[in-house]
């Protein structure tokens, strides 16, 4: 069986993560560092994914004042080389992989109606790896040669010992190859929570999107990050045992620019589709109607986790070593079934009955950012126009529309929406349509000008530029923007803050229309989930169950 | 009265983005690249034209699409919207439209892509020259010139390509010591410089001018120093040119 009978002894569900009265605070902190609970876990992955955001946000913050004219204004070539390598890495592998982890841990057993993940203990040790890795990257600025400044891509042989002495290099590398290892294992337990632990009537065709999602992401971790690992692990070896494996007189440029690559694109998707996974949560509630296509839109995310290992190299295409038309003719391909997911959203909301809560404008705020984004992938995916740009702050805009359309629009749509299962406490709404605007216009002003700095001419990853150049008023711009984009922190620092104070949520579905099985639990859950579950009869559980007479039967089984 | 509030909304909103993205443009007809000024743009600039139409065609279509149920599609009363789960005939329509759509940009794409990846052999190319990439500059060879002289340039003392006008030339690309980018921005072309690699590209100049280049994969602490000047000349200017050059 997969769920628990809760003891009798507690009158209230809440008592997993929160102090009862009289409990102190050390042991509130040890009990949640070594808690095995998938939502305590989770909650450590969320906060500390966040954390490094605002990390790798403040590094953004620099670089982007760096960039407001031309002329070194503060850092040194080398420190603005570091301070990008370690914006990327942070904001790829400690911030949106984990972010992932964080959300999939939190609901995703919840949506399936199981009392925990797999394997609880891994769970947590993922956890440590994750996070100590990702502390030892960034501990490379406490060493003397300051961190890794080789780029998040690492290119050899410039990442090697000859062209990047220094021990901030060595703790990159290993870094990224420990919190991988987490990563590889928040994978196993994953993809084996979906396969054995899901509740019964919960067929993989009644399960939610984001669960379906979080299940074809962790298979792609299961292919993408390996491959990084054994890169990682052999430019160690170069690094430190004198290997030859990334010499480039043995083909190692391009053996590097190959292997990180096979990671690098399923990583792209590795970011995305969870991310599309929440939006595709939100959408249906806030339109009073069934996820539109569902069927379709399991077979478009299939179609994409399975394309997406076999584009790689069209971040290659300029390397004047790769099969153009083979690579671009499967990027293209792609661009089908995430037009389909697109179908998918408008027809979920088309005749439907929609509301604007903060999650919701979050999710509209992911569509309109990501199908520019989207369109300009599809520029890019034709090799005559990536002549053209590639490598360029056209490149640079295409993927923070992609990315930061992707995962960080429907991650605070994803903080909104789920915050009072999460804690019990709804988000002040006022304040989220502030958050929202400030970072939806800061996110623009910054990066839509930055299309335009490329076809111009900027490279991407220059610590400066001339004044001829004619650079300097579009900077200023993305600069000025940036600024903006910082700023909506801040309101929603102050609703979490406030948050504490709000009425508790009594039922278990706030929003009053969810589908899926969080919704059928109180708000936080009890440590193992549930103390009843609801009959499994469709896609939508909790909507059934608090709309009998709306229930809709998929055909028995 | 509250949907012609609407309506309004939906105008405003829809004009505002046609303005924005048409008044920026002085040169609308290169989408931010000039015409002519090599021979890649005279392929890659009307792909690059068309597919920006085909972009902005599906992107309106589409936004409209997302923005028609913000707008017109909001909840009214508590009654429940028909709960429609599937549609088969529309989700095979949104499923092969963008399938044709895709597929006619990958066919530009091959043509456009096979005419700018055309190479001669060293032997049959109108004019030779070999780039190879430093930390942190760029040294050019002219092996047109009997001698094969070579200009070498310094961060601070950026090197001059010379090319002759109207002809093509094709270019030898490789690096000395880390991957490095070889693009002229105006050109719409670059090619990696590998260590150990020898990548082709040839094409003509055909605007008499200085165009900027820059190298754009990052090579270390002066990446971005690591310029150089294009300078398009007569064909008769760049005889003389490079046989003004001393041999190395």
């Amino acid at each position: 069986m997969t769920t628990f009978a809760e003891p009798a002894i507690s009158t209230t569900p809440t008592y997993a993560a929160r102090a009862p009265k009289g409990q102190s605070k050390g042991r509130l902190f040890v009990k949640w560092i070594t808690s095995t609970d998938h939502k305590t876990i989770g909650y450590l992955y969320l906060t500390t994914s966040f954390a490094w955001f605002l990390v790798a946000g403040v590094l953004a913050l620099l670089l982007r004042t760096e960039l407001a004219r031309p002329g070194m204004q503060f850092l040194s070539a080398e420190q603005y080389n570091q301070i990008f390598t370690m914006h990327g890495t942070i904001m790829l592998l400690m911030f949106a992989t984990p972010l992932f982890v964080g959300f999939a841990n939190v609901i995703m057993p919840l949506q399936i109606g199981a009392a925990d993940v797999a394997f609880p203990r891994l769970n947590m040790l993922s956890y440590w790896l994750y996070l100590f890795g990702g502390l030892m990257a960034f501990g490379g600025f406490l060493t003397p040669g300051g961190a890794a400044s080789f780029g998040w891509t690492a290119y050899a042989p410039l990442s090697n010992s000859q062209y990047s002495p220094g021990i901030g290099g060595d703790l990159w590398v290993i870094g990224l190859a420990i919190s991988g290892l987490g990563t590889i294992l928040g994978g196993v337990n994953f993809v084996t929570t979906i396969f054995t632990m899901r509740a019964p009537g919960m067929t993989m065709f009644r399960m939610s999107i984001f669960s379906w999602n979080v299940l074809l992401t962790s298979i792609l971790v299961l292919l993408a990050f390996p491959p990084l690992a054994a890169a990682l692990l052999g430019l160690e070896s170069d690094r430190l045992f004198g290997s030859h494996l990334f010499d480039s007189a043995n083909g190692g440029a391009m053996l590097w620019q190959h292997l990180f690559w096979f990671f690098g694109h399923p990583e792209v998707y590795i970011l995305a589709l969870p991310f599309f996974g929440i939006a595709t949560e939100i959408l249906p509630v806030f339109s009073r109607k069934p996820i539109f296509g569902y069927k379709g839109l399991i077979a478009a995310t299939i179609g994409i986790a399975a394309l997406s290992v076999s584009v790689w190299a069209h971040h290659m295409y300029a390397s004047g070593q790769v099969l153009l038309s083979f690579f671009s003719f499967m990027t293209f391909l792609i661009g089908v079934p995430t037009g389909v997911k697109f179908f998918n959203w408008i027809g979920t909301m088309w005749g439907g009955a929609v509301t604007f809560e903060t999650p919701m404008l979050f999710v509209m705020g992911f569509l309109v950012t990501f199908l520019f984004g989207g369109l300009t992938g599809i520029i890019l995916a034709s090799p005559p126009m990536d002549f053209a740009v590639s490598a360029s702050y056209f490149v640079v805009a295409h993927f923070h529309y992609v990315l930061f359309g992707t995962v960080v629009f429907a991650m605070f749509g994803g903080f909104y929406f789920w915050w009072p299962k999460m804690t019990g406490h709804m988000l002040n709404e006022r304040l989220g349509k502030v958050h929202f605007w400030t970072l939806f216009f800061g996110f623009h002003l910054t990066f839509l000008i930055q299309h335009w700095l490329g076809i111009k001419g900027m490279p991407r990853r220059y610590a400066d530029y001339l004044a001829t150049d004619g650079f300097t008023t579009m900077n200023m711009i993305s600069t000025v923007g940036s600024f903006l984009l910082a700023l909506s922190m801040i309101p929603f620092a102050i609703n979490i803050w406030i948050s504490r104070k709000s009425p508790k949520v009594t039922v278990d579905d706030p929003w009053g229309y969810g589908a899926s099985l969080e919704w059928a639990t109180s708000c936080p859950p009890p440590r193992h989930n549930f103390t009843s579950l609801p009959r499994i009869r469709s896609e939508r559980p909790a909507f059934d169950l608090h709309y009998p007479h709306m229930a809709h039967e998929d055909g028995g089984h | 009265m509250r949907i012609d509030r609407r309506i309004g909304a939906l105008v405003a909103v829809l004009s505002s983005t046609v303005l924005l993205t048409s008044c920026s443009n002085k040169n609308i007809s290169g989408l931010g690249f000039q015409k002519g000024v090599s021979s890649v743009n005279d392929t890659t600039g009307p792909l690059w034209y068309w597919s920006w139409v085909a972009a902005g065609v599906v992107g309106v279509f589409t936004f409209i699409l997302i923005m028609w149920p913000v707008v017109f599609h909001r909840k009214k009363n508590e009654d429940f919207p028909k709960q429609t789960r599937y549609n088969i005939p529309v989700e095979i329509a949104y499923t092969l439209i963008p399938l044709v759509i895709v597929a006619i940009l990958f066919g530009f794409t091959v043509k456009d892509q096979q005419k700018i990846t055309k190479v001669d052999t060293f032997a049959t190319a109108p004019h030779n020259i070999h780039v190879n990439a430093i930390q942190w500059s760029w040294q050019f060879t002219y092996n047109d010139a009997p001698s094969a002289p070579t200009v070498t340039g310094t961060p601070a003392q950026p090197p001059e390509l010379v090319l002759p006008l109207g002809e093509k030339v094709l270019f030898t690309v490789t690096a000395s010591d880390v991957d490095h980018g070889f693009w002229i921005p105006d050109f719409m072309m670059q090619m990696q410089a590998l260590p150990h690699v020898e990548n082709h590209v040839e094409f003509a100049a055909q605007k008499i001018g200085t165009y900027p280049g820059r190298c754009n994969m990052l090579c270390g602490r002066s990446h971005s120093e690591m310029l150089f000047v294009v300078k398009v000349v007569s064909v008769a200017d760049y005889r003389t040119y490079i046989n003004s050059l001393k041999a190395v």
